[in-house]
């Protein structure tokens, strides 16, 4: 039997002519489970990025919920929002994750934005390259608005004059995406914008 | 290289079977002991071909080998497929790649000089039941104590664990639930004041020193192999002990081979006394310690009760019941068998009285809740099953609301009447069903309370 990825209740699921062909996929957490995240839905518009979209609030259950997925690894949770990263990517093209420090990768043994991007079958690029190893939440405001660059190119990388897309989990000051999308926008990006799946405040 | 081993990692180890990251000892240390031969290491998820090539996992920590509980994924650390086991992920992800060590060195040697000061006295009954789990340690054979809730358990057991502390075995008394463990930690620190004693379940730290006697919720049994020479399992048919077959195997691996394993419970499942009638024995307590009869549950129709909650309406049964409480000053538990209907019907009680509060697993207020209740800061609680069992207020007066419920088995209903009469000075007290129609759990339940009322009455 199914279980809730979250919190293993058995998941009581009717089969519908589209499961049964593939057509649709299946629900992986519980209807409590879901009801427990608040949607977001926030779009910022700014100069560098051009706009911001997130999907969810950073409330307690996202909070278990990055906790699990993150901090214990559990990588089949980034089937939980396939969907709804699907509804906002789906058929888009140039997406760049946030990339991870490869140390930091290593320990984690996946990078959780890729592993997001996958679930939900979405094709990204991997152009971005990470500098420093100290992670976001670590540094005041200031030291992170004060900081040397946190990304660079990929060598060999080419930036077409097009819009890019850039993808990560969480969206607290802002300065992460910042950095980032200056990088695209120097090597010849006509237009970057940003996904995240959750909003902090 | 080191020869010599470091005492302090043995004392922790022994027994035990650990993620090497999570280790509270430096790398270098447990380096030296793997080279010396003193720990073994073991790959976390074992993968073999069974079943004509088709890939089968196994969690080396949990023994689980439910496919459906482990996930595949390509791993940046052993650069390749690779698999880890969703059960027992809360205690550190364990995967394909993950390194798993055991102590295989020198053997622990346990202290034989312990005191016990635990002075009560026991009544004939749980003296001959006390006296009857001896001699099954004697002849390493299972044993399941059968009493009734009130019947004093806790205080049978202290005879036979003075007994095995003093041959220096190791002792482990686990119980599915942290409630019950919480409850037991001070009264067996009590007991055996010199006795080093270490209580294990989630978010709880190890201690480094090596404890003899291990209080553990049945989870954090996964850790152990081969580490006890006796168990008891306290509340042997609670959830989720009963519906987790990785527990009773977590049970079988951390005891010592021939190792006797013990289960204690009020209401056992036939399964538990038809086995410990084939393989062991049984001593069974119809009778309270204070030989009072236990409460026999009264019904009250409670019809429709959902929809008036949906309405912001208590019916008005409840209402007098929960008043006659309030005026009498008694503390109170009202059973739900949902939390979102026990959320719902919280804001309409707390019209009656502001204080009532609610709680359920997941709550994080729960211990601070029944803390409260049990000094008189509030008059009562809404509460789901959680509190069914292991938790003793003088004087608490109990109600379940859809008492109809299939979640209200006759064991769960059982236990919940239990709750009420356990003190000397509050022998009696109200044990009250209210329902949507009368199911045959709350038939069955009331039968074996009047059963064993017969019983115990006749001794």
């Amino acid at each position: 039997m199914k279980e809730c990825l979250l919190c293993a209740t058995s998941l009581e699921t009717l089969p519908s002519w589209k499961s049964l062909v593939g057509m649709e996929e299946q629900e992986v957490i519980c209807e409590r489970c879901s009801n427990s995240f608040e949607r977001a839905d926030i779009k910022e518009e700014g100069t560098t990025l051009a706009s911001i979209t997130s999907l969810f609030m950073y409330n307690d259950a996202m909070k278990d919920y990055l906790h699990q997925f993150k901090f214990l690894q559990d990588i089949a949770l980034a089937k939980v929002f396939r969907k709804e990263l699907n509804g906002v990517l789906k058929g888009k093209t140039n997406i760049v994750p946030i990339p991870m420090h490869p140390e930091k990768k290593l320990a984690r043994t996946f990078a959780q934005v890729e592993a997001l991007l996958d679930a939900a079958n979405i094709p990204y690029l991997n152009v971005l390259e990470k500098l420093d190893t100290g992670a976001m939440g670590e540094k005041t405001r200031r030291e992170r608005l004060e900081m040397k660059p946190l990304f660079t190119l990929k060598q060999e990388i080419q930036i077409q004059p097009e819009t890019y897309i850039l993808v990560d989990d969480i969206y607290t000051t802002g300065t992460t995406l910042q950095h980032a999308a200056k990088i695209l926008k120097e090597a010849g990006a006509l237009r970057v914008e940003a996904v995240t799946l959750i909003r902090a405040k | 290289m080191m020869k010599d081993t470091d005492f302090t990692l043995r004392d922790f180890l022994a027994g035990r079977i650990w993620h090497r990251e999570h280790i509270p000892f430096d790398t270098e240390i447990i380096d030296a002991h793997i080279k010396a031969g003193h720990i073994k290491v073991i790959s976390g998820v074992t993968k073999t071909s069974k079943y004509f090539q088709q890939t089968h996992y196994f969690c080396r920590r949990c023994e689980n080998e439910e496919q459906a509980r482990f996930t595949t994924f390509q791993c940046a650390k052993c650069d390749g497929p690779c698999a880890y086991c969703r059960q027992c992920l809360k205690m550190g992800r364990v995967s394909v790649c993950t390194e798993l060590i055991a102590w295989i060195g020198e053997d622990l040697v346990f202290a034989n000089d312990h005191q016990i000061a635990w002075q009560g006295n026991l009544t004939p009954l749980q003296k001959k039941a006390s006296a009857e789990l001896i001699e099954s340690n004697h002849q390493k054979k299972s044993h399941l104590i059968y009493a009734v809730c009130g019947a004093g358990k806790t205080e049978i057991l202290f005879e036979p664990i003075y007994e095995l502390l003093k041959d220096g075995k190791r002792i482990c008394l686990a119980a599915p639930r942290v409630d019950v463990i919480l409850e037991l930690e001070p009264r067996l620190k009590a007991a055996f004041p010199e006795t080093p004693i270490d209580a294990l379940y989630g978010g709880a730290k190890p201690s480094l020193a090596p404890a003899q006697l291990i209080l553990a919720t049945t989870h954090q049994l996964y850790r152990f192999q081969e580490a006890f020479d006796v168990i008891f399992v306290d509340e042997a048919d609670a959830f989720p002990y009963t519906a987790d077959g990785t527990l009773k195997r977590a049970v079988k691996k951390a005891a010592k081979k021939d190792a006797p394993i013990h289960f204690v419970t009020a209401t056992p499942s036939k399964q538990l006394i038809v086995e410990a009638n084939k393989q062991g024995a049984i001593s069974s307590i119809p009778r309270r310690f204070h030989g009072h009869p236990l409460p026999v549950p009264r019904y009250e129709s409670l019809w429709n009760y959902k929809q008036k909650f949906e309405k912001g309406k208590l019916p008005p049964k409840l209402v007098n019941w929960v008043r006659e409480r309030l005026d009498h000053q008694q503390p109170f538990l009202i059973f739900f068998h949902h939390i979102e209907l026990m959320e719902k019907a919280l804001p309409i009680f707390q019209t009656i009285d502001e204080r009532i509060q609610s709680v359920h697993a997941a709550h994080e207020n729960r211990k601070a809740h029944v803390l409260a209740l049990r000094n008189n800061e509030v008059p009562g609680l809404l509460t789901t099953t959680i509190l069914e069992r292991g938790i003793t207020i003088p004087n608490v007066q109990v109600a379940v609301v859809g008492a109809e419920q299939q979640i209200f088995t006759k064991g769960a209903l059982v236990q919940i009447g239990g709750r009420v009469g356990r003190a000397v000075t509050y022998p009696d007290g109200d044990f009250v069903l209210f329902h949507h129609g009368i199911s045959n759990a709350m038939d069955d339940a009331r039968k074996e309370i009047v059963n064993l009322n017969k019983k115990g009455g006749k001794l």
